[in-house]
């Protein structure tokens, strides 16, 4: 209940502070927004984009909301979505196999490239104790670089002018249903199985102790170390799984700046869903859709597509804020309850011991 | 002779940024608050910086706009985090995203431009030249001629270092952080001293941002702090705020930086000498971890 | 010095018909009524929980009552913060000391009143040579230049009274300061009260040790759950009726235990020794045993090797030397989940060690059960069976009384004593022959803590061997068959309860193998 409320609220006054912005500005807030969820929203065709453009955020949404959950701070998901979508394209280019089976190998190798680069930090981490925080900021720089070269170097595309990798074979493209692109099917699976591993299983409950307690979950005998190991190289996994969509449904090939467009959605994402997994499915959707209708909303309104930028930083401060502006409420409430209520036990008592 | 000039000189451009946010992090570092807010805090400050000097046709206005775009997120830190006890980390985080939207709207908005603005109308900051300094041998080219901002640097290092660990508001400042229940029970309360805090380390963001789009390079691009705020995170960390420590881990960075250009000349791709300060990070993050877990062995449990 | 009509002019500070209840409906203070006169030395006793800290809490502005009023030199005062509690005259030491370790005496005494000069630096000369001042003034025996963090734990209180000194407060609130010290440190302390008092301060000293209290105080207030019971001159008073009216029965220590033989050593620790990373020893040489339905008691002040003892039982830190022996097992290296096969754990803090207070109460119910208890996974433990689990917390939720709004409400929403209910049956139910019990009454209400005492009992009855650390002496003696004394690290007496005396033990805790019987 106070969830929804909270994300209500925080939407209505986001949306509401962007409107201020644009009031500011001299353009119409309530033509913009109209237009904004008229080509996220209002067409299937919309719809099926906004769906599509949902995937990667809501992967390393939920691969920043399972990390956080679970105590590893892994700020890594950037890094990983290239390494992934790097692996996938590798495998792509040098692999021919009949669809079914080339779809599945190039979501696992770019799980397995997301993992590498999340486990490497794991390692420095258990080896070393290099907190897993900065090193994953620093492997985010090193990975989009490593890309770069990849792409303008060994694998560029000859025919090409800009830096981008050659297509990757056929049998690698996600399959597309009309409007709607089969990436859509892994995303919704991938929560599926995100919230069943982390709901009903034994190891997704010892996460979530970890997470909340560490002590706690080692003094009651969880493996802490290995849980932490086998989190990092979970969300890897689910960030290169991004990667790897992002290249078999879009554009094929390796482009250039393909992963800095996703660069804080998936923490963004989970700090707003507070780590709640359902939460991450929603606020991903949300936030595709305004950056999808963003772009609409351009061509008719003179609004900058940019906006949806702003909006979103908004709505992260929004409901960081009103998260916990809630919260003292909430807890002053109850405070005050139940010292209304001590006092009437109270009275209750005196004038029981006075009567007798 | 000529190339070790140059090299140090680069050394020493690549460090200012990072140290002036170094500098207005160890405040806060002192005070115990997880500051993470260096990045957007620059970010911010550079484009605000541009924007200034472009609009007003002056440095010092770019500058000064600088500091107040800084300050602005630093007021925004001592709401949420200070007022509204939200957790450090997560706000620092949202106004890093925060400001990643902010500017990249802005840049569009007032500009027109995608990813670039680099118009001929920006006043850029002097660097000074003493002629008499730039007579003596080996020296005078390193001591003369630099960015004004890399003296303000050098003067805001001294100046901190005082303030920190000669004055009455550096004692209670590292009392916030050591032990903030004795700071409040000695009649002083330490969010005072956080709040603080988080406003110097916003005014010297601002200087380190100002310097990145209107000294070290004339023009602002999008996500243009590219890591130098969580750069310097690792530099306080490193050495436990201290500003000559700041300014040493700083300078090292800046010829990690000045590597990477050497490098290149040896045929060794861009991309990858593009990576060495943040390798050098990690590098250096190595050496610290083994130092602390050689301290933790001392004070285990 | 500071010059006043008689030593005992009256009521410098009145409290009046003070009332606190602390949420969710503890009512700590219930119409407390009590005086202090101006250069008396006052003291405050009563039991644990007797609400003594808390009405010096309200005095200094660090709580704030919810009925009654505060006249302080015949005037209605409400500080609300202790910094105003201080402008005004009043500062109070607290139990647990609250220096900075990082500074020096000097600066922190000077710390929020530091003498400047016009650039805002410390005037370091000055500085030193008022502390110096006062502490000559006072004969304190201190070096301003130390580190706190060298000194002794006595030393660093006597910081805590000169900082008040600096700031010239004429009301001093000591809460326990005898807690923490040695028995040759005490002496000194009392005899600077002494000091203090003659040059015209007044001092409110909270304990619960009556000979300390006669021996010191001019007048004594007696606190019991919260309501006044009196107030008596010191002169004239005896302990065991100060007892009397402290505990309200005229007997102090009472076994509850009924005799029974113990049976085989179910756990042993042998030659246990461990030296922190800086070569202090904080165990030495500990050996101990316990067997089954006996329940050992360990006292001993805080800071002497308990929580190292707890934490190399539990497996958190590594003993340099030694071995620990659990129902056969050799566990002194064994991973923390091996180790809980055989032992179940009471720690002493709710919130970090013994639950996760926004987890659900199911969630802080299976931890542990869920590696070792097969009934609650399915799928080779795979998967949890949540079914399952909810039964299992249905059956500890009624097999320990425990009160909750429902299964699914995070542990936080419980109160203290149904927490500490939801932890004491998860441990309980692990069936573990060994049971380590850290302090389990700890910040409880009366009611929780004979229901805690009444399932140890029961454990030690059905044949559990118990080792229990604890503060409280008269929870030792109640509960123990045999008392072991940490001192300093080590084992300074191991003792039958029936040959125990409680001079004897206290004596024990305070000196060690210097202790003469």
């Amino acid at each position: 209940m106070g969830k929804f409320l909270n994300a209500a609220l925080g939407i209505v006054i986001a949306l509401f502070i962007g409107a201020l912005i644009m009031l500011a500005q001299g353009y119409d807030p309530l033509a913009s927004y109209a237009a904004l969820f008229q080509f996220s929203l209002g067409s299937p065709y919309a719809l099926a984009t906004t769906l599509k453009n949902a995937v990667p955020l809501v992967l390393t949404g939920l691969s920043a909301a399972i990390a956080f959950a679970s105590g590893p701070v892994n700020l890594g998901q950037p890094g990983q979505l290239i390494m992934g979508a790097l692996a996938a394209t590798v495998g792509g280019l040098y692999l021919d196999l009949p669809p079914w089976l080339m779809i599945p190998v190039l979501a696992l190798l770019a799980m397995a490239g997301g993992a590498l680069w999340s486990g490497l930090a794991a390692l420095l981490r258990q080896a070393f104790q290099m907190s897993e925080f900065i090193v994953t900021l620093m492997l985010n720089i090193i990975a989009d670089y490593f890309a770069l070269w990849v792409i303008t170097g060994p694998l560029k595309d000859a025919t090409a002018y800009s830096p981008m990798t050659p297509p990757i074979a056929r049998s690698g493209w996600l399959p597309e249903f009309g409007d709607w692109n089969s990436a859509i099917f892994w995303m919704l699976a991938a929560v599926a199985l995100m919230w069943f591993l982390y709901n009903r299983t034994r190891a997704g409950y010892e996460w979530r102790m970890g997470g909340q307690n560490s002590l706690f979950a080692r003094l009651g005998g969880c493996p802490v170390n290995r849980n932490f190991v086998l989190v990092m190289l979970l969300t890897g996994a689910l960030a290169g799984l991004a990667g790897g969509l992002l290249i078999m449904g879009g554009p094929h090939r390796f482009l250039r700046g393909l992963g800095a467009n996703y660069a804080w959605d998936g923490v963004m994402i989970a700090i707003v869903a507070n780590n709640s997994i359902i939460g991450t499915l929603f606020y991903g959707l949300f936030f595709s859709a305004i950056q999808t209708g963003a772009l609409g909303m351009e061509l008719i309104t003179d609004v900058p597509s940019e906006i949806a930028l702003v909006l979103q930083g908004v709505l992260v401060l929004v409901i960081v804020a009103s998260r916990e502006a809630l919260h003292k409420v909430a807890d002053r409430l109850a405070v005050r309850r139940r010292a209304a209520d001590a006092a009437k036990n109270e009275r209750a008592v005196a004038q029981e011991i006075e009567r007798g | 002779m000529n190339v070790v000039t140059g090299l140090i000189n680069g050394a020493i451009s690549g460090a200012t940024p990072i140290l002036l946010a170094a500098l207005g992090g160890a405040y806060t570092f002192y005070a115990g608050v997880f500051n993470i807010a260096m990045e957007g805090m620059l970010l911010m400050a550079a484009f605000c910086a541009v924007w200034g000097s472009f609009t007003f046709g002056s440095w010092v206005a770019g500058v000064l706009l600088a500091i107040a775009g800084s300050l602005v997120l630093a007021l925004i830190f001592i709401f949420f985090a200070v007022f509204l006890d939200t957790d450090e980390f997560v706000t620092g985080i949202a106004l890093n995203i925060f400001t990643l939207g902010a500017t990249t709207y802005l840049l569009r908005q007032s500009f027109g431009v995608k990813g670039v603005y680099a118009g001929p109308g920006i006043d850029p900051i002097p660097s000074l030249n003493f002629p008499l300094v730039a007579q003596i041998p080996v020296v005078g080219p390193i001591l003369s001629g630099q960015n004004l901002m890399v003296y303000v640097a050098v003067l805001a290092t001294i100046a901190s270092a005082f303030l920190v660990f000669r004055t009455r508001f550096g004692l209670r400042l590292r009392a916030a952080g050591y032990n903030a229940a004795s700071l409040d029970s000695s009649g002083v309360p330490s969010n005072r001293l956080r709040a603080y805090s988080l406003l110097l380390c916003g005014v010297l963001c601002g200087l380190g941002g100002a310097f990145l789009s209107l000294g070290y390079v004339n023009l602002f691009s999008e996500n243009m702090s590219a890591g130098r705020g969580w750069i310097s995170l690792a530099a306080i960390i490193l050495v436990s705020g201290n500003p000559w420590g700041v300014a040493i881990i700083s300078l090292l960075f800046g010829f990690a930086d000045v590597l990477g250009l050497l490098l290149q000349s040896y045929q060794v791709p861009s991309q990858f000498t593009a990576m060495t300060p943040y390798i050098a990070t990690l590098i250096a993050l190595y050496f610290y971890a083994r130092r602390q877990r050689k301290e933790r062995d001392y004070a285990d449990a | 010095m500071t010059d006043h009509p008689s030593p005992l002019a009256p009521d410098l500070i009145r409290m009046r018909a003070i009332v606190k209840v602390y949420p969710p409906n503890v009512l700590a203070l219930d119409d407390v009524t009590v005086s202090f006169d101006d250069g008396e030395i006052h003291a405050l006793v009563g039991e644990n929980g007797a609400g003594k800290s808390t009405l010096m809490k309200v005095l200094y502005g660090l709580i704030h009552q919810d009925g009654g009023e505060i006249l302080y030199q015949d005037r209605s005062v409400r500080f609300r913060t202790p910094g105003e509690a201080i402008a005004a005259g009043i500062g109070m030491v607290h139990q647990e000391i609250v220096l900075v370790n990082e500074y020096t005496v000097w600066e922190n005494i000077v710390l929020g009143a530091e003498p400047v000069d016009w650039l805002g630096r410390i005037d370091e000369t000055r500085s030193r040579q008022q502390v110096q001042a006062i502490i000559d003034q006072f004969h304190f025996d201190l070096d301003p230049d130390a580190q706190v963090d060298d000194i002794s734990v006595a030393a660093r209180q006597k910081v805590e009274i000169l900082k008040l000194l600096y700031r010239k407060v004429s009301v001093l609130i000591l809460d326990e300061p005898t807690a923490v010290l040695t028995p040759q440190e005490i002496p000194q302390l009392f005899a600077e009260l002494r000091e203090l008092r003659d040059e015209g301060h007044t001092i409110i000293f909270i304990s619960h040790r009556l000979e300390e209290v006669l021996a010191l105080s001019d007048r004594v207030t007696v606190l019991r759950k919260g309501r006044l019971v009196a107030t008596v001159p010191a002169a004239g008073t005896t302990r065991a009726e100060l007892a009397e009216l402290m505990v309200g029965r005229e007997v102090l220590f009472t076994s509850r235990r009924t005799p029974q033989e113990p049976g085989e050593v179910v756990f042993a620790v042998a030659g246990l020794r461990y030296e922190d990373g800086r070569g202090r020893v904080r165990l030495k040489d500990v050996t101990l045993q316990v067997r089954a339905g006996e329940l050992v008691g360990v006292a001993g002040v805080e800071g002497n090797g308990q929580f190292e003892l707890v934490n190399a039982i539990t497996g958190l830190l590594k003993p340099t030397a030694g071995t620990i022996e659990v129902a056969g097992e050799d566990v002194t290296a064994a991973p923390v989940l091996e180790r809980r096969r055989h032992i179940a754990y009471v720690p002493q803090d709710r919130g970090r060690m013994g639950g996760s207070l926004p987890a659900s109460v199911v969630e802080n119910a299976i931890m542990t059960h869920h590696r070792l208890n097969a009934e609650l996974v399915r799928w080779r433990g795979l998967l949890l069976d949540n079914g399952a689990a909810r039964r299992f917390t249905d059956r500890l939720a009624e097999a320990f009384a425990v009160s909750m709004p429902s299964r699914s409400s995070p542990l936080r929403s419980l109160s203290g004593g149904n927490q500490q209910k939801v932890i004491l049956g998860r441990e309980l139910l692990l069936d573990s022959p060994f049971i380590l019990l850290d302090q389990p009454t700890r910040g409880l209400d009366v009611g929780s803590i004979e229901y805690v005492h009444d399932q140890m009992l029961a454990m030690r009855g059905a044949g559990r061997a118990l080792l229990m650390i604890s503060a409280n002496l008269e929870e030792i003696f109640m509960l123990a068959d045999r008392i072991v004394v940490l001192h300093r690290g080590e084992i300074v007496a191991d003792v039958p309860v029936e040959q125990a005396s409680i001079e004897q033990i206290g004596r024990y805790m305070l000196e060690g193998n210097d202790a003469t019987l």
